[in-house]
């Protein structure tokens, strides 16, 4: 009982900063631009304070948007911080104390909030834009579900129709745009003449615009959802395959007597497009490839940017070797310089992934470790950076594991992700001429995009008693295989000497 | 030991024996290298891959054994193989393969070198010829002395002959075996030298491993009774053959029994009956000559003698009487196709269709084995200058080497280098008498063991002293003979150019055959871009990962047995029949289905569960070993079974052509494997005249039609064809109806489409 008191006091502070006269939005404009994986959504919130001093600016987003948001990002239209954007969680657990202490924002699950601290607070009536750019995945999905090797791809994205918002909104629209003019069909909503009497829906080439909507209640509540909120559809064609990697494992080892950053990938890619209907045609491939009209759901090949500077780059597969890609390396970038060339492997897999087709590979490189690696002046300490992972373009990876294996005998080890990692671990990897092992951090991660593809740094001591450990254990094994030799040709076990 | 040079008179013999030492182990540590150093062209031109089909199985069985562990592989059902059948792999292997890539993969992990069990696998066969170089040299230095066993483990560590069998990643029970075939010998040599317990116990163990590592042991279990059988007929008994036969034989016997594959074999089959046989009478025969010490009586030892041969032939009708009656096996047909190349052609297509049980042709003893097949009966006349007891061991082998040429390609180059070490002397006779200069040789580091070689050769024969200053020391051994021989020194420096011409040769044959033509992996493909950088054909790997990535893990694939080992180790799926060639009757089902019509195949496909249809196909690229030309194997093998249904006959022209045009049979038009390796192949041509490059021929503007598979996957280069098998129609149609009903084709009520024509 007194936890739950003390837990609604709190939560009850919290809660006023959201209530729905802290702000007003003088205007949102949401742009959905769509694409096969990704889905990229920017919102940007015209805001006016109408208390003073407001510092806490809380969005909403419906459950699906917060499940399918892998990446989110808040700041100040033109500016280039980041805001600060804290997660309230999902809300239900909050709902029950709630009800008797803020009557007006009922919670139920279905709304999920969270608070954007502003880079300063709002004085009365003073206004801003809060721009909050998400990236989703896994937010379409093929329609048809099939599609023989020379039909078109289809691809279906479901929104709702209004921005949600603890506030009361002025005027609300949102654009969605199309990647090709050519949409099959859009949802036209109905009983939305509270907010307009306009059509509800235009189409210009390949946006389409839902609204403007006008003079919308606070509508993060269960009231104003059930009653205006609506789901929208569109479908449109989609000329690009649909990447998706269920699965990625990222292995990099750091050697510091071979200066060398090692990373191998094994990556398990799928076509997340529509799914092949029939069987594969060779012919038919070979047709389409000669006349350059490949069909959008082939994936025959994919470009991908590796870091400058790499060496010994292999791609193989559980049956070997696969020899049919190329790889341009450029010269090794100074660390810390902005790097404005890539090493581009043009990598080709043993056969074109169709729609639905799984493709698992390994592809890994060798790096010098200098390009990413520094010792801390102060403290005497290494610090690595090692990529999250290497984007392959328009992809998401449902799940990456990213194991970060440190040299042997490391202390002190410690790492920051560049966001929050799924969980994470410490482990011992024992491999070449290793006694002891060497400590290795496993993260998992969740839902990965090419704006995840950000370093995690990794500090740790390595003192001389470990460096100084492998030539002595190759030494000594070497010394014991001579003299086991030296003894064993002195000794003379015959029982009848000659 | 014989030294060419005299020793400056103030080194220590201790100094001396150390130094000869060094240098040997020198020696032997580069020819170790050099020997496997050339098998790596495979991994260098290519990648680490196993090759060719028999090693997918063992790397398969190695891979589970190296996950699970000893007990399981042990115990292990392959559900997956000869389906639905199942294969007992662990008792129908030998496991010797296995069980050594995995005890040095434990050991390697336990040292923390975490190597990938495939590397282990590639690199074995190579590891073991440096050992098999070893042991060569170890049993040359028993016939001869050290100098020609460097010499002749050089030989046997490049010569192709045994190359082509044990290249990086040949990973098939040769790999180790010539090396225990070897090695059990020496310890044979040793024992029967020595007459040593200790010896013969360690020939009954490597025969052991012998027996757990290739069914080739037989070649043992057969030869040391012929050598000891020999030396009895030729009076040479002794204790010595007493002791190092009886204690090899029964240790050997009893624990070749341990494996499951062999089992009561040995005991029971003719194969193993001379080894008995052969035992038997060293019994009789030292019984003989315990009484003969104790009697001494002439009369009394003659009626032994009749007594043993009585006794001898007494045996020998009672095997026959048993094998007859049938309580020993006969033997197989596999052996007799060892004995009579012929016998396989008439009687078992599935043996006679493997190209390893070919007879070897002329030209190819050249390739594999170049100088060494014209001193060989030079060695084999020189073994005959000292006939010690070993030298008979040569000598027969020599004979029965030649014999079985055709299977035994390797054991006979490994003999022949055996030879060579005794060759080599022969090489030496010739020259030797020149007293050659091995100083010149001695300078062309190459040929560092050759000149010890020869150098030794003449010291041992002890040539008188050169005239010349420079050559005055050169001789070793002076036993006071009267110098006689060649004293020229052009004389001589012309025949040690030639020796030396004919090492480097063979150095520079071994090396070519070696890349060109041993090399390849064979699943991969190389050709050779217009810019002249390589071009690598991988379609085999492109069809089986595809099956393994995108098919469900049950599906069964059936393809000719030639690709079983294959799809089960890269594509990780369940196949009807593979090379393990021990179900006739499964292979001749295949054989059916892919001989006979769509509609005669299709209820066999269904019976057996068959998800998709796996053929080769070389016509676009002139790939010619496909199935096309395979077909033939298919059709007889299915006709041994069949005989009414499937004739042989029926697929060729009336001409008796074997054709695949507009002119090709219509049996042959029909069959299940002309459909799929043409289906569409001709619209790749766009209307222009189709052409299999690999027959030559132009296939008919009108591919033909399917309606009980479906097209699934064709590789880029169209080497691989995978149909899927399709579900019976829903509405209980039959397929061809069914199919021609979806093209709107009307169905003629008055006049019904023939079964037999395939609809247009």
């Amino acid at each position: 009982m007194v936890r739950w008191c003390t837990a609604s006091l709190l939560s009850f502070t919290l809660f006023a900063l959201a209530s729905a006269d802290s702000f007003e939005n003088t205007a949102i404009v949401r742009t959905v631009e769509l694409g096969g994986s990704l889905v990229q959504v920017t919102t940007t919130f015209a805001v006016k304070a109408l208390e003073a001093n407001s510092k806490v600016y809380t969005v909403a987003l419906s459950d699906a948007e917060k499940q399918t948001a892998s990446w989110l990002e808040a700041r100040v239209k033109g500016q280039p911080n980041v805001l600060e954007v804290a997660d309230r969680g999902p809300d239900s657990k909050f709902a029950v104390p709630f009800q008797h202490t803020v009557s007006f924002l009922i919670f139920y699950s279905g709304v999920h909030l969270l608070d954007i601290s502003l880079p300063q607070p709002l004085g009365l009536n003073a206004s801003t834009n809060i721009v909050l750019e998400t990236i989703q995945t896994h937010a379409t999905y093929p329609w048809p579900e099939r599609a023989s090797q020379q039909d078109p791809q289809g691809l279906k994205y479901k929104t709702d129709l209004l921005v949600l918002s603890p506030y009361r909104t002025a005027v609300q629209r949102t654009k969605i745009r199309s990647p090709s003019p050519s949409v099959h069909s859009y949802t036209t909503p109905e009983n939305v003449g509270d907010f307009t009497l306009d059509a509800p829906v235009t189409k210009s080439g390949a946006t389409i615009t839902y609204g403007p909507y006008n003079n919308i209640a606070p509508s993060a509540n269960e009231k104003f959802i059930s009653k205006h909120q609506q789901p929208v559809f569109i479908h449109y064609d989609y000329e690009y395959p649909v990447l998706q990697i269920p699965k990625l494992k990222r292995a990099a080892e750091i050697s510091h007597w071979g200066a060398n950053l090692n990373i191998q990938d094994d990556i398990h890619l799928r076509n997340a497009g529509p799914a092949l209907k029939g069987h594969f045609s060779r012919l038919e491939h070979q047709t389409q490839t000669f006349y350059k009209r490949s069909a959008p759901h082939v994936i025959p090949g994919l470009t991908l940017h590796l870091p400058a500077g790499i060496r010994n780059a292999y791609y193989y597969d559980l049956n070997g070797n696969v020899s049919t890609s190329r790889l341009r390396t450029a010269p090794s970038v100074p660390k810390n310089a902005q790097a404005n060339q890539y090493s581009l492997l043009e990598l080709r897999p043993r056969y074109p992934i169709m729609g639905g087709w799984n493709y698992s590979f390994t592809l890994g490189w060798d790096s010098p470790l200098a390009d990413s690696a520094s010792v801390d002046k102060t403290t005497g300490k290494y610090i690595v950076q090692v990529p999250v992972w290497t984007p392959i373009p328009a992809s998401v990876v449902n799940e990456a594991e990213v194991k970060i294996i440190l040299p042997e005998g490391a202390t002190d080890v410690e790492f920051a992700t560049p966001f929050p990692a799924v969980s994470s671990a410490m482990s011992t990897h024992i491999t070449y001429l290793d006694t002891v092992g060497r400590p290795t951090i496993t993260l998992h991660f969740k839902d990965l995009t090419e704006r995840h593809a950000q370093p995690i740094f990794v500090s740790y001591n390595v003192p001389l008693s470990a460096h100084l450990k492998k030539p002595i254990a190759v030494a000594v094994a070497f010394f014991s295989v001579f003299a086991f030799a030296l003894i064993t040709r002195r000794i003379d076990l015959r029982i009848h000497k000659n | 030991m014989p030294t060419a040079f005299p020793l400056p008179s103030d080194l220590s013999p201790a100094t001396v024996t150390n130094t000869a030492s060094l240098l040997r182990i020198v020696a032997l540590s580069l020819i170790s290298g050099a020997a496997i150093a050339s098998r790596l062209f495979a991994v260098i031109n290519f990648e680490s891959i196993i090759h060719e089909f028999d090693p997918w199985f063992n790397y398969r069985a190695t891979r589970v054994l190296a996950s699970k562990g000893f007990y399981e592989f042990w115990n292990w059902f392959d559900p997956t193989a000869w389906y639905p059948l199942g294969r007992v792999v662990g008792g129908t292997v030998y496991p010797g393969l296995m069980a050594t890539s995995g005890v040095i993969y434990n050991f390697l992990h336990a040292l923390n070198l975490p190597v990938d069990i495939r590397n282990i696998c590639v690199m074995l066969a190579p590891g073991f010829s440096a050992l098999t170089a070893w042991a060569t040299y170890m049993f040359t230095k028993e016939m001869k002395d050290e100098s020609a066993g460097l010499l002749a483990a050089a030989f046997i560590g490049i010569v192709p002959g045994y190359i082509s069998r044990s290249v990086a990643g040949s990973y098939d029970n040769e790999a180790i075996a010539i090396f225990l075939l070897m090695f059990t010998f020496f310890c044979w040599i040793k024992a029967l030298k020595l007459g040593s317990a200790l010896f013969g116990t360690l020939a009954a163990v490597f025969y052991f491993y012998m027996v757990a590592a290739w069914g080739g042991y037989v070649f043992i279990t057969n030869m040391i009774p012929l050598h000891g059988l020999v030396l009895i007929l030729m009076g040479r008994f002794s204790s010595r053959l007493y002791v190092a036969y009886s204690s090899w034989y029964a240790i050997g016997t009893l624990s070749s029994m341990q494996v499951p594959f062999v089992g009561f074999q040995p005991v029971s089959t003719s194969e193993h009956m001379a080894a008995l046989g052969v035992f038997g009478l060293l019994q009789i025969v030292a019984f003989t000559q315990l009484v003969r010490s104790h009697v001494s009586s002439k009369q009394f030892q003659d009626l032994l003698f009749l007594a043993l041969i009585t006794v001898g032939l007494l045996g020998f009708v009672g095997v026959v009487g048993l094998t007859y009656k049938g309580v020993i096996a006969p033997w197989t047909g596999r052996f007799y196709s060892l004995w009579d190349t012929g016998y396989a052609k008439k009687h078992i297509p599935i043996i006679a269709s493997v190209s390893e049980h070919q007879p070897t042709a002329w030209p190819s003893f050249f390739m594999d084995l170049q100088f060494l097949i014209f001193v060989f009966p030079a060695g084999v006349v020189l073994c005959f200058h000292q006939l010690r007891d070993e030298h008979v061991f040569v000598i027969i082998y020599a004979v029965m080497a030649s014999y079985f040429r055709r299977r035994h390609a390797v054991a006979f180059s490994s003999l022949l280098d055996t030879y060579l070490d005794a060759a080599e002397p022969a090489d030496a006779a010739a020259e030797e008498s020149t007293s050659e200069t091995s100083a010149t040789n001695g300078a062309s580091g190459a040929a560092a063991t050759t000149a010890t070689s020869s150098g030794s050769k003449k010291a041992k024969k002890g040539p008188p002293p050169a005239g010349t200053t420079a050559l005055t020391d050169l001789v070793a051994v002076k036993k006071g003979d009267k110098p006689k021989g060649i004293f020229g020194l052009d004389t001589r420096l012309a025949i040690v150019m030639n020796a030396f011409g004919m090492l480097a040769f063979f150095v520079f044959h071994c090396t070519w055959a070696t890349s060109n033509a041993y090399s390849s992996p064979s699943v991969v493909l190389a050709s050779t871009n217009p810019d002249g950088s390589q071009h690598i054909i991988d379609d085999f790997r492109e069809a089986y990962y595809w099956l393994r990535q995108n098919t469900p893990e049950t599906a069964v694939v059936m393809s000719w047995w030639d690709y079983g080992y294959q799809i089960a180790g890269m594509a990780d799926r369940p196949t009807l029949v593979d090379n393990n060639t021990w179900n006739n009757t499964h292979i001749a089902t295949v054989g059916k289905a892919m001989s006979s019509t769509e509609e005669v195949a299709y209820p066999i496909l269904r019976k057996h569960d068959v998800d998709y249809v796996l053929v080769i196909f070389g016509g676009l690229l002139g790939y010619s070993g496909d199935d096309i030309n395979k077909f033939l194997w298919m059709v007889r093998i299915a006709q041994g079974v069949w005989p009414e249904e499937i004739q042989e006959p029926n697929y060729f022209t009336p001409q008796g052509e074997y054709r695949i045009d507009d002119h090709a049979s219509p049996t042959m038009k029909n069959s299940l494997m002309y459909k799929m390796s043409y289906y569409r192949f001709a619209e790749l041509f766009g209307g222009g005249p189709a052409q299999d490059r690999v027959r030559q021929q132009q296939v008919p503007k009108v591919g033909p039609t399917l309606d009980y598979l479906d097209e699934a996957y064709t590789t880029e280069n169209w080497i691989v064809r995978i149909y899927e098998v399709r579900k019976e129609d829903l509405l209980g149609r039959d397929l061809k109806s069914a199919n021609a009903f979806a093209k709107g084709k009307k169905r003629k009520r008055s006049k019904p489409v023939s079964r037999r024509r395939p609809i247009v």
